[in-house]
């Protein structure tokens, strides 16, 4: 039962909430095993927040937006009462977290039930969730396979129909690049649109958090509980909340929507090449655009990022290097040694790409491009290729995403499943200019609806 | 620089932030750091001119309300 059926069910007692939880709880503990999406089940919670809904409709009182749907959340997030991991084996020291991540309190506040914990590249500084401390999680879709990162527990939860809903992380594409492998909806919102607090950092000037589904509206319903000004957060730059949820019906007439040609079109498979083509025939988009500097956009936000991480966790690289995952923390040292000049530069640069990058959306409303150049490939890759050419596997299935997310604009990956891929799953970036998330998911929608993009939850597990 | 001259800065800098590396561990992070300095020679490539100051998070103070007098 997908996201609005759930929530209907709850709504109207053909299900209580409790039933959900505990048919979700059975589920994770089935396939979890298979797909290694979760670290740890939060089950007493889940039950106990599940009873509240149910109590609560017992009263005759109107329920919340997403009472009863059960999600999940990278541990990453802060859950009161548990150890925010991040993926390291570092943190096990850390104490317990004292309250819940702010977007935790308010999927809680929205009647959402929290069902567990997922796993992660350490730190997030990785695209395939190869995780040496916790193990890799495994894409539902072919168990040898990567479920991608760093979100690659949450893709992986939701793809495998464990969870409805996770949240996530996405600095370089860790969002998106996880919907993509994993064959789920993901949404990275505009930087600064949600709150951060309550979760461990990667990189400060370039992280964002956001949610994974198994359709549209559940991140339409997602998004939309979880916004909020934040002035505690020093990143959280929305000073109101834009709902997209009345707007999500809309469809995609008189929008302005191109195709990504040039850096995205030649870094991207044909596969990939074949998946952006169904979504632009089915949104009427047919002309090429140029992203501006989309490879120095890369440079700089791959500069900034191996700066920023490896100065976070130096204290740590300087005592108990030999406790961080073996396949990312060489690249936290490098990054930790950097000369200053080179991020310095890139955050100058990045002023002035953003200006470039904002001046397109004078044009265009909605630009499209694959989320990542091939499918998900087997687990311990070293390389990938990419029409003919040899890529180092880890860093290039972000190689399409670091351009977007660096400029901060709001990206939807919808789930497509194109011809040449073994019937594995290959995203689509819908992309929109800052704080036009609504424009991302009305074309999401459209391609529901068109049946162009679609979970599917794999009959083995 | 030559793969022998960023061995070099790495020993440097991991000594001067007293980061421990033994032989093989300084010579893959060698590595990595030479082929971020490919990277950064891009970057240094693109005309800035001095007044491009860099993006920013810090904030002064939060942005005020709709209620508060301008």
């Amino acid at each position: 039962m997908k996201t609005t059926d759930l929530l209907r069910a709850v709504a109207t007692g053909a299900a209580s909430a409790r039933e959900v939880c505990d048919a979700t709880l059975a589920r994770i503990e089935a396939s979890n095993p298979q797909v290694n999406a979760f670290t740890e089940a939060t089950a007493a919670r889940a039950r106990a927040e599940a009873d509240a809904v149910d109590a609560r409709r017992a009263r005759g009182e109107a329920l919340p937006p997403l009472a009863g749907l059960p999600y999940a959340v990278k541990n990453l997030f802060d859950i009161e009462g548990m150890t925010t991991l991040a993926g390291s084996r570092v943190n096990r020291d850390l104490p317990p977290a004292t309250d819940d991540a702010v977007l935790v309190q308010r999927l809680q506040a929205a009647g959402a039930v929290l069902v567990g914990a997922l796993n992660m590249d350490e730190y997030a500084y990785g695209f395939t969730t190869e995780n040496t401390h916790y193990g890799p999680s495994r894409n539902p879709h072919d168990l040898t396979r990567i479920a991608g990162g760093s979100s690659g527990g949450s893709g992986a939860a939701v793809g495998a129909g464990q969870v409805p809903l996770a949240l996530g992380s996405d600095t370089n594409g860790s969002i998106r690049v996880p919907a993509s492998l994993c064959g789920t909806w993901g949404l990275k919102p505009t930087f600064g649109r949600l709150s951060r607090r309550g979760t461990y950092p990667f990189v400060h000037s370039i992280d964002h958090l956001g949610p994974l589904a198994d359709s549209v509206e559940a991140l339409a319903l997602s998004y939309d509980a979880m916004q909020g000004p934040d002035a505690l957060d020093p990143g959280c730059h929305a000073l109101r909340v834009q709902p997209a949820l009345p707007g999500l019906g809309q469809g995609v007439a008189g929008l302005r929507i191109g195709v990504l040609g040039g850096y995205f079109h030649h870094n991207a498979s044909a596969p990939a090449r074949a998946a952006v083509a169904a979504a632009a025939r089915l949104l009427g988009a047919s002309d090429t655009v140029t992203w501006p500097d989309a490879a120095l956009g890369r440079t700089a936000a791959f500069i900034i990022t191996a700066s920023e991480g490896g100065s976070l966790h130096l204290a740590d690289l300087r005592t108990r290097a030999e406790d961080f995952e073996p396949l990312s923390v060489d690249r936290f040292i490098a990054g930790a040694l950097q000369p200053a000049h080179w991020s310095i530069r890139a955050q100058r640069f990045r002023r002035a790409y953003r200006d470039r990058v904002n001046a397109l959306f004078q044009d265009w409303d909605l630009l499209l491009a694959p989320a990542t150049p091939v499918s998900a490939p087997v687990i311990g890759s070293e390389t990938i290729d990419i029409n003919g050419t040899t890529h180092p596997c880890r860093p290039s299935m972000g190689l399409l995403t670091q351009p977007v997310s660096f400029a901060g604009c709001p990206v939807v990956a919808a789930p497509l499943w194109p011809d040449g891929t073994g019937g594995m799953p290959l995203g689509v970036q819908l992309i929109a200019a800052p704080w036009r998330e609504d424009l991302c998911l009305r074309a999401a929608m459209a391609l529901q609806e068109a049946g162009v993009a679609f979970v599917s939850t794999p009959k083995a597990l | 620089m030559n793969e022998e001259q960023v061995l070099a800065y790495v020993k440097a800098t991991a000594t001067l932030l007293e980061v421990p590396l033994d032989a093989a561990r300084a010579r893959a992070v060698a590595g990595h750091l030479g082929r971020t300095a490919a990277l950064a020679r891009m970057l240094d490539a693109v005309p800035l001119q001095v007044h491009d100051e860099p993006a920013e998070i810090y904030c002064p103070a939060p942005f005020p309300g709709e209620e508060a007098a301008p």
